[in-house]
């Protein structure tokens, strides 16, 4: 299953928090033109460079969908970045 | 003391068995427990890992600053996946600046076919490293 929300939490030195949620498939929506001309770029690479494209884009799926569960969560003193892909 | 070892033990006061047949049957017992946890060991249940979990706790000139990663071990299976759609050529060239830097893995060697056993592996494993200023603890759950 692909990525359905991505949180992203920050603890600015001054100790202030700033949290954003990122709706993953509202922004794909959103952003599908670009999207769309990445995917036309990558299958072009994958052209020049021999590489099966099924494969390619059967491999970037599969990334995306192994994505939720991930967690970074970095601390440094006062100021902290989570980012969490659910 | 568990029922099963007083009830051989009553039966030994009462003459029911022999000394000798109530040590065999004790023995038995035990042979059918499991030996109990020692104290302060790991006791994640064996299963099979989903994550592999970085935690580094570090001081840096006084600042406290701690690394919690968590990356699903799916991630790992689609990235060896990737690295097999890498061209030959680029692969050979990233080998001599892994050698060049120290470190002589041959990415060519890396197939999808074997990352199963490589994730059956990690279960058992955890690196914990201590020193004065960090502690770094590598493990999968």
């Amino acid at each position: 299953m692909m990525p359905q929300l991505v949180t992203v939490k920050m603890m600015r030195p001054n100790g202030r928090p700033i949290r954003i949620w990122v709706p993953v498939l509202p922004v794909l929506l959103v952003l599908s033109p670009l999207v769309v001309l990445a995917a036309v770029v990558a299958a072009v690479a994958c052209l020049v460079y021999r590489i099966s494209l099924l494969r390619a884009f059967g491999t970037g799926w599969r990334i995306m969908s192994a994505l939720p569960g991930t967690r970074v969560d970095v601390e440094h003193g006062r100021a902290a970045v989570l980012v969490s892909i659910r | 003391m568990n029922e099963q070892r007083k009830e051989i033990l009553q039966m030994l006061a009462e003459g029911k068995v022999t000394a000798e047949e109530a040590e065999q049957l004790i023995a038995a017992l035990e042979r059918d427990q499991p030996a109990p946890a020692a104290p302060g060991s790991d006791v994640r249940p064996k299963g099979k890992p989903k994550y592999l979990r970085v935690m580094v706790d570090a001081t840096d000139e006084g600042v406290a600053s701690r690394v919690n990663i968590r990356v699903p071990l799916q991630l790992l299976r689609a990235g060896v996946r990737l690295a097999a759609l890498i061209p030959a050529q680029a692969l050979g060239e990233a080998n001599a600046e892994l050698s060049r830097s120290g470190v002589p893995v041959d990415l060519t060697q890396l197939k999808p076919e074997h990352i199963e056993d490589l994730i059956e592996h990690l279960a058992d494993m955890s690196i914990e490293v201590e020193e004065a200023t960090a502690n770094v603890h590598v493990f999968c759950e």
